[in-house]
């Protein structure tokens, strides 16, 4: 029994064993499936499918349908007109308005496959053909063409009874371009297109699509060729142009008319300082000479001035010889403001003041003449009274000699008429800053204070060589410009530079240097005519002074007068000094008309440079445009 | 100077105002026209079909949308099986179902049969209407769409009485329709029958019928004036 049915058990599991040794041979088919189902023209349809993996085995697809409210199973009748793999229903087949189920079944000699249903309705499964005799011509509007295009719906389609209802979409294209251009027409069966590219190709498709359907193929491609209408675009392109060309050189000619207002209207010039006559590039070039020649004013200090208290002069010889300037040195302290104590002697650099800056001049100026003349008031006790009497009128502007090497350097003089000269240490600091204000004169204030500088002076007035303390001093140049020093031995005075006296040689001439800065009236006596052919002044003090020390402080009222001035540009006075040529001292004495001394030139042909102008004037000989070298 | 460009504005979209508002009422300017009235704008036949046909459309129009977003909402899984047997509450009412079926048929059963669907469905939609106002997930687009559709069938359906008053005026048509004038006697047939079916059923049912509708006032037009658009 049970044997038995093991058996059968077995025998019903055979096929299945068969089958599923040898796969290839039972196998069932793969699912088909319905891709689409289409109607042409609401009348018809058609169905196909895709079939599924056969497995080599032979295949039979069939197509089954059921309408809607019906359980009725029909087959497809026609398998043949839409080609293979498909199911066309003819008009007898077809209903409008109902629901078709269908199913495709493949059936090979393993079993059958059923594919999935769908279920249509033909209304909404509507793709018409393509439009047909599509046409496009060019015609003309007043000159201008355009493309006409027209089509016919397709013929399936009944239109005409109101069945299928179309609309109908164009595309153009020039021939070559990618992008095709769309145009929707409606229900109408002719289309216009304008602005055509003169001489080009276009291309010209039409579709079509029901009320409720789908867009049906592009018809067959027509090609139109348009004619050329170029010219006449050309000669109007030609017209514009040359228009926009003249307008063109109409607006360059008048910006370059106003070229310049425009420039100052767009770029206004930035206003930079300037200082009239005063060349930046010559200073560029190092030539200081000739850059602040042209900042002197050349009528200041006025020469001419008939006022002479207004412009008192004080000309000042200094000469230091080399054995003190140790001696100078240790008071340096005292003079460091205004004593080129630094300047060793081997200093070489002519012209580079004494001062290091002005401020320190201004700084120290009034303190060191303050202590010098703590400390030389006693020594100068009566003289600085004495002095500075004589100064009461007097003022100037000092000119520090630089004393290095035989070379005594003369700061630039600073005229500053001091109305006063006021002993009070705190005058000097005002007059200092009203002397540094002015840039346009070479005004230094006095740096000294009265009774300093008197006490100064009268050192002036003493050899150089016997004080040590003596003829440095410095003067605080409203001059800011150091590198000013850097003068030639013959600039004049007059000019207001940097008077660079080079110590003749201070051993065996005196130093003469001028103190540039001479405007107030100060006249030195000739004393005499030393050995040596050269004047000797009269000091300011009443202290005699050697013939080498020419610095002095020319102020009194003695004078000599000049009788005359020879062919050889000799000054001849007339005193008892006699007439001969000799070397001049210099006192600063810028005074057109303050002769103070007599000085003579020697015709030593080393000293071609000495010179004396000749006042014509009052007789006096301005000894402030001569110095001499001191190659004595 | 601005209070006067002000005063120049606004006088000047006031005028654009009123230039707008006379147009506006000019354009539904043609007063209801009762048997023919001196100044009265008459339409022409042509006219009248077309305006009817283009009502149609947008009800049709309408439906689907109704349809699909109904279908998108309510039923994401598309279970079309038992679609098969659904049975709409007009399929008693015989309509062509081909164009030789419809071409066949005269022009005053045509009417008729256009006439009785969009009688059959001017209670169901708005019960349809007001039933998906009371689910609360369904937008208010389907909603107000719902509303205006039974409008539509309504307003259709008038379009179509007079369109054929005109033309058994015009004598193209007997008057053996006469008995539509009373469209609450085809009711009375299926009166009951819309109400068992399911809303989804209801809506692709109507999508349905309002095709129908479309396509028999065109065959008809197109047989009746066809020199335009067909």
């Amino acid at each position: 029994m049970m044997r038995k049915a093991g058996e059968i058990i077995l025998l019903l599991l055979l096929p299945f064993v068969m089958t599923h040794a040898d796969g290839t041979h039972y196998r069932m088919p793969g699912k088909p499936t319905l891709t689409s189902c289409r109607s042409p023209e609401k009348e018809t349809f058609t169905c196909w499918w895709e079939p599924g993996p056969d497995w080599g085995l032979r295949t039979t697809y069939a197509l089954y349908y059921r309408k809607e409210n019906s359980e009725m199973v029909y087959e497809c009748p026609d398998y043949r007109t839409a080609g293979a793999n498909s199911c066309y229903f003819n008009k007898n087949d077809t209903s409008i308005w109902v629901n078709y189920n269908i199913t495709v079944v493949a059936t090979n000699s393993a079993g059958s496959t059923f594919s999935d249903s769908v279920d249509i309705d033909v209304v909404y499964i509507v793709q018409p053909n393509p439009p047909e005799r599509v046409t496009a011509t060019i015609l003309e509007d007043k000159g201008w063409p355009f493309l006409r295009v027209s089509w016919e719906p397709p013929h399936k389609a009944d239109t005409r009874s109101g069945w299928i209802t179309l609309f109908y979409q164009i595309r153009v294209k020039l021939e070559g371009e990618s992008e095709w251009e769309m145009h929707y027409a409606g229900q109408q069966k002719t289309f216009n297109i304008y602005s055509l590219r003169s001489g080009g190709t276009y291309l010209v498709q039409v579709n079509c699509k029901p009320d409720h359907g789908f867009w049906s193929d592009w018809s067959s491609t027509s090609y139109v060729k348009v004619p050329e209408y170029y010219t006449r675009e050309r000669s109007v392109w030609l017209l514009i142009a040359l228009f926009s060309a003249f307008i063109f050189l109409i607006l360059i000619w008048l910006i370059h008319m106003n070229i310049r207002s425009l420039k100052h209207c767009i770029l206004p010039p930035v206003p930079g300082p300037k200082i009239k006559g005063f060349d930046r590039h010559l200073l560029k070039n190092g030539k200081c000479d000739e850059v602040f020649s042209t900042l002197v004013v050349s009528d200041f200090p006025p020469t001419m001035s008939s006022n002479y208290e207004d412009l008192l002069v004080e000309y000042l010889e200094v000469y230091i010889p080399e054995e003190h300037e140790l001696m100078l040195e240790e008071s340096k302290d005292l003079h460091d403001g205004f004593l080129k104590s630094e300047g060793s002697a081997s200093d070489s650099d002519s012209g580079r003041g004494s001062c290091d800056s002005h401020t320190l001049l201004m700084d120290k100026c009034g303190e060191v003449k303050e202590k010098q003349t703590d400390q030389e008031g006693g020594r100068m006790g009566t003289e600085a009274h004495t002095q500075q009497a004589d100064w009461d009128e007097s003022h100037e502007d000092m000119v520090s000699p630089d004393m290095s090497s035989g070379r005594v350097k003369t700061w630039p003089s600073v005229f500053s008429p001091l109305p006063q000269y006021s002993p009070s240490p705190l005058h000097h600091p005002n007059t200092l800053e009203t002397a540094w204000q002015q840039q346009q004169h070479y005004l230094s204030d006095t740096l000294l204070p009265a009774d300093s500088l008197s006490s100064d002076l009268s050192q002036a007035g003493h050899n150089i060589k016997d004080t040590p303390s003596s003829n440095y001093w410095k003067f605080c140049l409203s001059n800011k410009r150091p590198h000013l020093l850097q003068t030639d031995a013959r600039w004049h005075l007059q000019a207001h530079s940097d008077v660079n006296i080079s110590n003749i040689s201070h051993k065996e001439a005196p130093a003469c240097t001028y103190l540039s800065s001479l405007r107030s009236t100060e006249y030195v006596e000739v004393q005499r005519v030393n050995e040596e052919d050269r004047v000797l002044l009269h000091p300011v003090s009443s202290e005699r002074h050697d013939g080498k020390d020419c610095l002095q402080l020319c102020h009194g009222e003695d004078y000599s007068k000049v009788k005359g001035v020879d062919i050889d540009n000799v000054l001849l006075l007339h005193r008892e000094v006699m007439e001969e040529e000799v070397d001049m001292c210099l006192c600063d004495n810028q005074e057109t008309n303050g002769a103070t001394e007599s000085c003579y030139t020697t015709i030593t042909p080393q000293k071609p440079t000495s010179c004396i102008q000749a006042q014509a004037m009052s007789g006096y000989v301005d000894t402030a445009t001569m110095f001499a070298q001191p190659s004595h | 100077m601005p209070g006067h460009i002000r005063s120049v504005c606004v006088v000047w979209v006031v005028f654009v105002c009123l230039m707008f508002c006379s147009r506006l009422t000019t354009v539904g300017a043609a007063p209801p026209c009762t048997n023919a009235q001196a100044g009265c704008h008459v339409l022409s036949l042509a006219n009248l079909f077309d305006r009817v046909i283009q009502h149609s459309a947008r009800m049709h129009g309408i439906s689907n949308d109704l349809h699909s977003e109904f279908e998108l909402y309510f039923l994401p899984s598309k279970n079309q099986i038992g679609r098969v047997s659904r049975n709409c509450h007009t399929s008693s009412i015989l309509t062509p179902n081909g164009k030789e079926n419809a071409q066949r048929m005269a022009r005053e059963e045509l009417t008729e049969v256009i006439l009785k669907l969009l009688v059959a469905w001017r209670d169901p939609l708005s019960h349809f209407h007001q039933s998906m106002a009371r689910h609360h997930d369904f937008n208010n687009f389907s909603s107000n769409k719902s509303l205006e559709i039974s409008d539509m069938v309504h307003e259709l359906q008038k379009g179509v009485q007079k369109m054929v008053e005109k033309m058994q005026m015009l004598g193209i048509m007997s008057n053996s329709v006469s008995s539509l004038a009373s469209p609450e006697a085809l009711l009375e047939s299926d009166s009951a029958e819309w109400r068992l079916m399911k809303n989804y059923d209801l809506l692709y049912c109507f999508r349905r019928d309002s095709n129908k509708v479309q396509n028999y006032l065109k065959i008809l037009k197109c047989r009746i004036v066809p020199e335009y658009g067909c």
